[in-house]
């Protein structure tokens, strides 16, 4: 028996062994793919999947096909060294992801060690790319550049007097929070925050926070996170009977944001990249988006998508296969890579951040995300069924 | 409009009392195992979760059928009833498979097995019904405070009513009834029980249906109430379930129900006036404090 | 008719899951999940059984066996040189991925043997462990990025900052039994991350420590993989032999009579409160060294390392290796570092499969892979 055990072991080996040999380009992908955050995971693994499908099917990097590897961290940083350790053994050309700050962090300095191109779709964590490092991009904007035009839009176009803040007590939440804050103040004094308050990821109950908000009769009720805790806050508020509007980062702009709120998601404010419908480029990637996953939108599926593409891009120019030796060509090419996607215009600066991420103002509006408002501009007049500060007090 | 304060105050606590209701209801189904077989069942926070799952799927079906736009309550009833029945189903396959075959081992072993109970329903769901949140089918509209001006929708009500009613029928079933009164007994004493000629293992699956049908409820409760649910939230649930039956006195029936309404108040008051960012400390501050004091919990003579 | 009232028992068990996956699966996956287990559970009934019975009691005759000869003097000896020389010659021939796991599991081990203290030795239920584990690796954390600490300096002062949090639970919790303990310190690893999380002015919140600095002896500064290796086995070891010490001391046996019976261990003279206190102290400690480890080994700490799942994970790693016993321990570490990474290429089922096998595990082995079952 126990020989029979190890000779379909060899066997397997062989196959495996066997396998390897044909020419392939690997590239890999990881985030939280089984847990509480597997949606998001599973969201940027589709994303890169699509992209590589597309490569593939116009023939692979230079006649070489790309094969896909996912790990999963569980976004947890020691999972996230082990799953980046092997996927330098599996001599990756690149890497796409991680997902979460504290997982792409620690993985960062393996990749960078191993000389190996890695882009996050999501970790907007500043200290990602303060580290100095040569291989780290991200195409994901950082908090500051979304919580500049979120302030601009409750300042000056929707002339907020009352802000209440609340954030998801993460990397990311907390991180477009605070610089959601500090562009209010920069802007008008006059403006006052009412309230700053943390709640926990993964919880459904904030009523006991929200009750405790109306006391303090805010015009708006910024939120730092992502879509379940966001469309809940937004559900609740109308319950416990807030009137003010929810506005938020692209964290919360998924469609499930509006099927968790239900009507209560009407007339919120969304930031992120302009309509991807009106971009050229990213046309096709909706159709084929949508036919394959048929639930529209998943925001970190986009940028997994243009990250993929872009270092696919990059390893065709370096020379596709034969690139191997020398990937420090490839981290080059990408810092200098004049890059058009489903996500717009992108450019990397020296760090490895995007140089402009061009964020405008989207609303709900009958069970969809419209593009709403672009900074510079003033409050849209169309907007009669979107609730104005002034008429606060006619309606509650 | 700003509320005076003393309205505020009392809107948080139908708050509390509602997240209460539903802590104290999982609560029970620890509290009684505990009691009978001196055990910390770590998977029935799932057993919630698969209740909170169930209630949405049979909705939908109804929904489907056209069931819930002619009669809601009808069939919110019979979702309730079916949810709680498969749910029992499932507490009894979880006392079959990983708790009796161990029951004699040492005890930290039914805890690791309950461990790995929980680690696979979590992803069975998750691989059965997609990672994402499962959205309710919005049946209900949107009300706040539809009772003038006293602070409470009608699904707070309906929560806290069903919870009380629910606790009202177990105190009756474990008082009044002889099976309640072999539960008793079994938790008493178990060898005096089975020399009595009280059959031991089927009170004790009747503890794990009893406990799954009540945290089946809460499930349903819940699903109603955020419109919403997801595979993880079985854990902290239970975690926090499991906190105020020790608040009460672990094993004790009424403590349970205390420490659940004890603790859904003191989160929501806590999230409100002190800081929402520390909710889920204030739960184990405060029992802390109590355990010191009253290192048995507080319905439990200290022996 | 013994064998037919067991199918009897196949066919109604696999029914019951059957019709219980009905509103998961829908009725087309719920008769394959019928069917699967009634193929599954005959074909074990009729040909793996007694296979697999006589397997595993070989197998559990052959740990015993070797564990018993591990502690004879003159044999014990060689088998644990053996395995010494063997953990300090075979990394030099992996790659860095199955270093770092093999160094993970270390870590693990570590922590494992200083919770085999607290729970396996004195049997106080300890479900907050890894909140020391996190006092350890802040305290380095901090000491290192805000004062320069060096890594020699910092396991001292780790082990010393979380031994005394040892010291506050084990006095807070004095007069508490069983799994009143228990909640308490769910309660303690629970608080200890809520403070790690929003202290954002000290703990940098969410974002956690980054560059926390590496371990340098003399000039030579400790980075690779293989490094870090040696540095856990080093600690793994001084660890081992320190418990072991412990154990068999007069200290381990009033913590075993602790564990066996407090109340005629408080009879014989043991002063309970203090030897329970001491084994809190004690396995803090250990977390504490672990903990700057980790820090030092990732150069980042954030709070989402020490929850309480953390707990639980090196709780089960006792529990599964069996209570008590230092290599249960150490053995339970490995294959619960090893079992996940190898069910990596199962993608989404990694986990489910790792759940049922916790509970398959428990079924065959409830007193653990190398307990002895008494009670």
């Amino acid at each position: 028996m126990m020989k029979k055990i190890i000779f379909i072991g060899l066997l397997f080996f062989c196959l495996n062994g066997c396998q390897k040999k044909v020419q392939e380009i690997v590239i890999g992908t990881a985030g939280p793919m089984t847990g509480d955050q597997s949606k998001l995971g599973g969201d940027v693994a589709n994303g890169v999947r699509l992209a590589v499908d597309e490569w593939n099917e116009k023939g692979g990097i230079n006649g070489v096909k790309i094969r896909l590897e996912i790990g999963d961290d569980q976004h947890d940083p020691k999972q996230a060294v082990s799953v980046a350790n092997k996927m330098v053994n599996l001599g990756i050309a690149g890497m796409i992801g991680h997902f979460n700050s504290s997982a792409s962090i620690p993985a960062s300095s393996v990749y960078e060690r191993a000389g190996i191109p890695m882009i996050t779709p999501a970790s907007t964590n500043p200290q990602l790319t303060n580290q100095g490092y040569q291989m780290v991009f991200r195409v994901c904007g950082r908090d500051d550049q979304q919580g500049k035009v979120a302030a601009d839009f409750a300042v000056q176009a929707f002339q907020a007097k009352k802000l209440a803040i609340l954030h998801d007590k993460t990397t990311y939440g907390q991180g477009l929070s605070e610089e959601f804050r500090k562009a209010v103040s920069e802007q008008s004094k006059a403006v006052e925050i009412v309230s700053f308050d943390g709640l926990t990821q993964g919880d459904k109950d904030f009523r006991g926070v929200l009750t405790a908000l109306k006391g303090k009769n805010p015009d708006m009720i910024f939120f730092g996170g992502i879509f379940p805790e966001g469309g809940l806050i937004s559900k609740q508020a109308k319950e416990v009977g807030l009137t003010a509007p929810i506005m938020g980062g692209d964290g919360i702009f998924d469609p499930k944001f509006i099927e968790i709120a239900g009507i209560a998601a009407e007339g919120s404010f969304v930031t992120f990249t302009p309509d991807p419908e009106k971009i050229p480029h990213a046309k096709g990637f909706f159709q084929k988006y949508k036919a394959r996953h048929g639930e529209g939108l998943a925001p970190y599926a986009i940028y997994a998508y243009d990250a993929t593409h872009i270092l696919l891009k990059a390893l065709a120019q370096a020379g596709g296969i034969s690139v191997k030796g020398d990937k420090k060509k490839v981290s080059e090419i990408i810092r200098n890579m004049k890059y058009d996607g489903a996500l717009g215009h992108i450019e990397f600066d020296t760090k490895g951040d995007v140089k402009a991420s061009p964020y405008v103002v989207w609303t709900t509006k009958g069970g969809r995300f419209e593009e709403f408002w672009a900074p510079g501009q003033p409050m849209p007049t169309n907007a009669s069924d979107v609730l104005m500060p002034a008429t606060h007090d006619a309606s509650s | 409009m700003t509320l005076p304060l003393d309205a505020m105050l009392l809107q948080q606590l139908v708050n509390g009392l509602t997240l209460g209701s539903i802590y104290a209801l999982i609560a029970l189904g620890y509290t009684m195992v505990y009691g009978i077989l001196e055990m910390i069942n770590f998977a029935h926070g799932e057993i919630y979760m698969i209740g909170s799952y169930l209630c949405i799927i049979f909705l939908g079906i109804f929904t489907y059928f056209g069931l819930t736009q002619s009669h809601l309550l009808l069939s919110l009833f019979l979702v309730a009833i079916l949810s709680a029945v498969t749910c029992a189903g499932y507490g009894i396959a979880m006392e079959r498979i990983a708790y009796r075959p161990i029951r004699s081992a040492h005890r930290l072993s039914p805890l690791i097995s309950a461990l790995g109970v929980s680690i696979f329903l979590q992803n069975y769901v998750m691989l059965t019904q997609g990672s994402s949140d499962k959205v309710f089918p919005h049946v209900f509209p949107i009300s706040s405070n539809s009772f003038g001006a006293f602070p409470i929708t009608p699904i707070q009500l309906f929560i806290i009513v069903s919870a009380i009613l629910l606790m009202a029928g177990l105190h009756f079933f474990v008082q009044k009834t002889s099976l309640g009164k072999a539960m008793r007994a079994v938790a008493q004493d178990k060898m005096m029980a089975s020399l009595c000629g009280i059959p031991i293992d089927r009170v004790i699956v009747v503890t794990f249906v009893i406990g799954s049908m009540l945290a089946a409820m809460a499930g349903v409760m819940v699903s109603i109430y955020y419109g919403v649910t997801s595979f993880y939230i079985g854990y902290v649930a239970g975690m926090k379930a499991f906190t105020a039956a020790v608040i009460g006195g672990i094993g004790n029936i009424p403590g349970a129900m205390l420490g659940g309404i004890l603790l859904g108040m003191i989160e929501s008051l806590g999230a409100a006036y002190v800081s929402s960012e520390f909710k889920d400390g204030f739960a184990f501050i405060i029992l802390i404090f109590i355990l010191i004091f009253r290192p048995s919990g507080l319905l439990t003579k200290n022996a | 008719m013994q064998m037919l009232s067991s199918f009897k028992t196949i066919l109604i068990g696999s029914l019951w899951c059957g019709l219980l996956v009905i509103p998961f699966m829908g009725v087309q996956g719920a008769l394959l999940v019928a069917a699967v287990l009634v193929m599954g559970a005959i074909g074990y009934q009729t040909i793996f059984r007694q296979w697999a019975l006589g397997r595993f009691s070989k197998m559990g005759l052959l740990l015993s066996g070797v564990y018993s000869r591990l502690r004879t003097p003159v044999l014990g000896r060689r088998f644990w040189g053996i395995g010494v020389v063997a953990l300090l010659v075979v990394p030099i021939f992996l790659n860095n991925y199955y270093l770092d796991i093999l160094t993970l599991a270390l870590l693990y081990a570590l922590l494992a043997v200083g919770l085999n203290i607290t729970v396996g030795l004195t049997g106080l239920l300890d479900l907050g462990y890894a909140g020391f584990y996190g006092i350890g690796a802040y305290a380095y954390a901090l000491l290192s990025t805000k004062w320069g600490l060096s890594f020699w300096l910092g396991v001292p002062f780790g082990a010393v900052i979380a031994a005394s949090f040892g010291l506050l639970l084990g006095v807070i919790t004095l007069r508490l039994r069983g799994d009143y303990l228990a909640i308490v310190t769910l309660g303690f690893v629970q608080i200890v991350y809520l403070v790690l999380n929003n202290w954002d002015s000290l703990t940098n919140g969410p974002n956690g420590i980054l560059q926390i600095k590496q371990p340098e002896i003399g000039s030579f500064l400790l980075e690779q993989p293989i490094h870090f290796y040696y540095l856990a086995l080093f600690f793994l070891i001084v660890a081992l032999f320190v418990v072991y010490r412990i154990a068999y001391s007069q200290m381990g046996r009033a913590f075993c009579a602790i564990r066996e019976d407090p109340i005629a261990a408080e009879a014989m003279g043991i002063d309970t409160t203090r030897m329970k206190i001491l084994a809190f102290v004690l396995g803090a400690g250990v977390a504490g060294v672990a903990g700057v480890f980790f820090a030092a080994k990732y150069t980042f700490v954030s709070p989402e390392s020490f929850t309480f799942f953390e707990s639980v994970r090196i709780l089960t790693m006792v529990v599964l290796g069996g209570m008590g016993s230092l290599f249960g321990a150490v053995l339970g570490a490995f294959l619960l570092t090893f079992l996940p990474e190898m069910l990596r290429g199962l993608d989404l089922y990694r986990m489910l499969i790792f759940g049922a096998t916790l509970v398959l595990m428990m079924m065959v082995r409830p007193q653990g892979l190398l307990g002895t079952s008494h009670k």
